[in-house]
């Protein structure tokens, strides 16, 4: 009985004049690794955006854990669903443990008053993120792979049963790249999180995803394993480049190459 | 023997009242300028002037030694220099006023903010409050200062004294042919007259001549194109500054030859102490408005 | 070890009280001390009550000076918060109290109050708060239209509308000729010696609901900064949360400007300086700009009064005198 995290049906939304999703419909198994690729302007942010609440769809339903996301409220959507931005600019001199401490509020009251508990649950989140010698340092000191593990362990401080990311390896390091994804892997076979990403880079999502919704144009081109939706008809589709794609030498998932003009063997 | 005790009583009976009213009529209660009653003292040893033009009254009625305190600006009579001061009159300080234990605090209304009267009289000190805006009630006001400080003589006779001289110039002026047209300069950058609700239009006009700036703005102000439409015979320019900006202001003036004031040199700079309070003096500036605008006048008498 | 004790409930407290005490030692140092000289030693005497009661030095310190320094405690304890709730709600850190419009429209309807003749009390008061309130409804409705939470439609708005009033103002003074144009330009610059008892209690009874309203909503403040989308999957209500922040901080902002004039710098300094010494957290900020506030402006009025042989200075002039220099120096602390 392999209960559904996400079930979406027929989701569309539009900015003005702009559609930006078109009847997207797609299922997150439980405890899945779940990716979403696709080029700029295919509708991956709306899609987040949508799906971790912030924006209301104006068309479709979506339904979190078998219920309506509508049905939650909103501090009970905040313990269900953990967000991860990309990139947070923030201006003011917090520290790592007083961030990772925030992600408690969805317990707490108004004042957010945390006890032992809570900090050591997020004791916990900041050893599992390998943060425990920066848990004294602020925010602006860290270096973009490591605020980006602050905001996984302020997530894993939710205590969610769906963590959604945003696109979390644009502008890492190649070291924090893996790392960050072996880390969701981490979260998945350890604490069993269903994991829901945005991605830019195939070849990663390739190897890490359970389960793949390739976008293109606000609507679904193409979703399933990732043997069958990275094959170099879709992604030529959706890229509108050439492609190559053949089978990664660790031999476990597909690898896209892209093709330089000089390398073209085609007419 | 008999005589002598008949004579004691007597003696007691009419010394009885004097003893018992003696305390209880310390103090009278009045009404001020605007309709307030206050209750004052008898007799006031330590008043605060709360405006330059109350001080130089207070002196003028020779009451100099019952202030305690005046304002910032209150510069005449000199004697008043050596004073405390309790701010300026626009922006008096509470507590040091306070702080010289005042029997009583003469306050003017135009200037004085309401509200430290109401605090002052939250603190139990009498505020009495005066509004001269004309000759008549700058007169009405010496008589009731008088009256406050003891000084009801010296009042009168000032008020005598002064009305005696405004109608000497009213009488003057009842002769003359002509009212030239006059332009009271108070202000030199921005050109700024005088209108009809000041004191200087009423010294204007008593002293034979016409005010330019005559209007219900009290003090207009006007483009040096406007004043020259005006064609005035006669301008006046009072400042507290040095004669060095005369000589320049006037120097202004003199491009325009055309101009009546300018062809016959008819451009005069005076003190202003002599127009913008409201004191005896302003019947000096009188005096000296009739000098400038009637020469023809004065010589006569002379 | 009492487990049940809430650890950020022992930074509150501890800096709470290290600045009550430092509130409480500013107040007794501005009842002391003021434009009239008074030993210390009878001034102390008098509060103690062990020398015969001086009427005179009885009135001074609890009559004109004390309700003089609650005055200043609590503006500036507004004022401080009032900055601390913009710089979190528009996350900029050079917001300060009046940035939406607050200052050029009680400073139109204050002018228009004095023009008009009214009494500083309660006359010049209402017409101030009025203009304040009706600039910010003014701004509001202006950038409805994108949505509230975008909060450059908001700081653009402000800034704007701020700029037009100070050309209304400046039309306003030069068209002035006679004395009231001294009581504008006090007004315009600050002015904390027209109060008394009463009007501390209005104030205070206005005041005291909207920073109980703040501090409890402390936490989500702490959200926001990390984005309002951030803080909408942390469990907050956005919009909720800034409208009762805006409109309450507003409210308090202009309620203490009709009382007192435009003081500056004080709700751009205060909170800064108070980050820099007790972190970024709000549920300390919070009391801490409000006791800390209190005591920046006691001490500010207190240099206003005596410094000077002349006479008294505009607290908004020492406000700005010491408050420049000391941002400057913040700022060259947290570029390191």
């Amino acid at each position: 009985m392999n209960k559904a995290a996400i079930t979406a049906k027929n989701l569309s939304h539009s900015f003005g004049e702009n559609i930006v999703l078109k009847n997207v419909s797609f299922h997150v198994p439980r405890g899945d690794f779940f990716i979403i690729i696709g080029p700029n302007g295919s509708g991956k942010t709306t899609l987040m955006k949508i799906i971790s609440g912030i924006l209301k769809p104006q068309n479709g339903q979506l339904k979190i854990l078998n219920r309506s996301i509508d049905q939650y409220h909103r501090k009970a959507l905040a313990r269900t669903i953990a967000f991860v931005p990309q990139m947070n600019f923030v201006d003011f001199p917090f520290t790592v443990t007083e961030i990772v401490l925030m992600g408690r509020s969805p317990y707490l009251g108004m004042l957010g008053l945390e006890e032992d508990n809570d900090l050591e649950i997020a004791h916990q989140a900041i050893a599992f993120t390998d943060l425990e010698n920066l848990a004294h340092r602020k925010l602006d000191q860290l270096s973009g792979g490591e605020q980006q593990r602050v905001f996984i362990a302020r997530a894993i401080c939710q205590e969610p049963d769906i963590i959604l990311l945003d696109e979390p390896t644009a502008s890492l390091d190649l070291a924090y790249q893996v790392r960050i994804m072996d880390l969701m892997e981490q979260l998945k076979t350890e604490k069993g999180i269903s994991v829901v990403m945005v991605s830019h880079d195939v070849n990663l999502a390739a190897m890490y995803a359970d389960h793949l919704l390739l976008l293109h144009n606000g609507q679904v081109l193409c979703q399933g394993l990732p043997d069958e939706v990275i094959t170099y008809q879709t992604l030529e589709t959706a890229y509108g480049c050439t492609l190559l794609v053949d089978e990664s030498p660790l031999g476990k998932s597909p690898r896209v190459t892209l093709v330089p003009r000089k390398y073209s063997i085609r007419e | 023997m008999i005589i002598f005790r008949y004579i004691t009583v007597v003696f007691v009976i009419a010394i009885l009242p004097l003893i018992l009213l003696e305390p209880i009529a310390a103090a009278k209660t009045v009404t001020d300028q605007l309709g307030r009653r206050v209750t004052v003292p008898n007799e006031p040893q330590r008043v605060v002037s709360l405006a330059p033009s109350i001080t130089e009254i207070a002196f003028a009625l020779d009451q100099g030694h019952r202030l305690q305190g005046v304002t910032t600006y209150s510069d005449f009579p000199p004697e008043a220099l050596k004073l405390p001061k309790v701010g300026s009159y626009v922006h008096l300080d509470l507590e040091k006023i306070v702080a010289l234990k005042p029997d009583l605090c003469i306050a003017i209304k135009d200037g004085n903010p309401r509200v430290i009267a109401q605090r002052l009289e939250s603190l139990k000190i009498p505020v009495y409050v005066v509004h001269p805006n004309n000759l008549e009630t700058i007169m009405k006001t010496v008589l009731e200062i008088g009256t406050l400080l003891n000084a009801k003589d010296q009042a009168s006779h000032l008020v005598k004294n002064m009305d005696l001289r405004i109608q000497r110039v009213k009488s003057l002026v009842a002769k003359a042919t002509h009212r030239p047209r006059v332009f009271f300069q108070i202000g030199v950058s921005p050109i700024v007259s005088v209108g009809t609700h000041t004191f200087i239009h009423e010294l204007i006009v008593i002293a034979g001549g016409t005010n330019l700036a005559s209007g219900s703005i009290s003090y207009p102000r006007f483009s040096r194109e406007k004043v020259l439409a005006f064609s005035p015979e006669i301008i006046i320019i009072t400042s507290m500054a040095r004669k060095t900006i005369f000589e320049k202001v006037k120097a202004e003036w003199e491009k325009w030859p055309n101009m009546p004031a300018v062809r016959n040199q008819r451009i005069y700079v005076e003190d202003s102490n002599f127009f913008d309070r409201p004191t005896p003096r302003l019947v000096d500036g009188l005096e000296l408005l009739l000098r400038l605008i009637h020469p023809e006048l004065v010589e006569k008498i002379q | 070890m009492n487990t049940k004790t809430p650890h950020i409930i022992k930074r509150v407290v501890t800096a709470s009280s290290f600045l009550i005490l430092l509130l409480g030692f500013a107040i007794v140092l501005g009842i002391s001390m003021g434009s009239t000289d008074s030993g210390i030693k009878d001034i102390f005497q008098n509060l103690l009550g062990t020398k015969e009661p001086d009427s005179m030095l009885y009135t001074i310190i609890w009559q004109i000076r004390f309700p003089r320094v609650l005055l200043a405690a609590l503006v500036g304890a507004a004022l401080s918060l009032g900055g601390l709730v913009f710089q979190a709600l528009l996350r900029n850190p050079l917001a300060e109290p009046y940035i939406l419009g607050i200052s050029g429209g009680s400073a139109i309807g204050a002018i228009i109050g004095i023009l008009a003749g009214l009494s500083r009390f309660p006359g010049v008061t209402l017409t101030a708060f009025t203009g304040s309130i009706a600039t910010l409804l003014l701004i509001l409705a202006m950038s409805s239209g994108q949505t509230i939470l975008k909060k450059d439609a908001l700081l653009l708005s402000g800034v704007m509308v701020n700029a037009f009033c100070a050309a209304v103002i400046m039309f306003l003074v030069s068209i002035t000729q006679d004395s009231r144009l001294h009581n504008i330009i006090f007004w315009l610059m600050g002015d904390l010696s027209l109060g008394d008892m009463k009007h501390v209690g209005i104030l205070a009874a206005t005041l005291l609901p909207c920073f109980f309203l703040v501090f409890w909503l402390s936490n989500p403040m702490n959200l926001l900064l990390m984005g309002k989308e951030m803080a909408q999957t942390l469990g907050v209500n956005i919009k909720a949360v800034t409208f009762t922040l805006l409109v309450a901080t507003s409210f308090m902002v202009s309620a203490t400007v009709s009382y007192c004039g435009l003081v500056g710098f004080v709700g751009l300094v205060m909170p800064h300086m108070l980050r820099l010494v007790f972190g970024p957290d709000h549920r300390v900020l919070v009391p801490a700009c409000i006791f800390g506030g209190g005591t920046y402006m006691i001490f500010c009025d207190l240099v206003a009064r005596t410094f000077s042989k002349q006479g008294e200075m505009p607290v908004g002039v020492i406000t700005a005198m010491i408050g420049a220099p000391l941002f400057i120096y913040l700022l060259k602390r947290s570029s390191r």
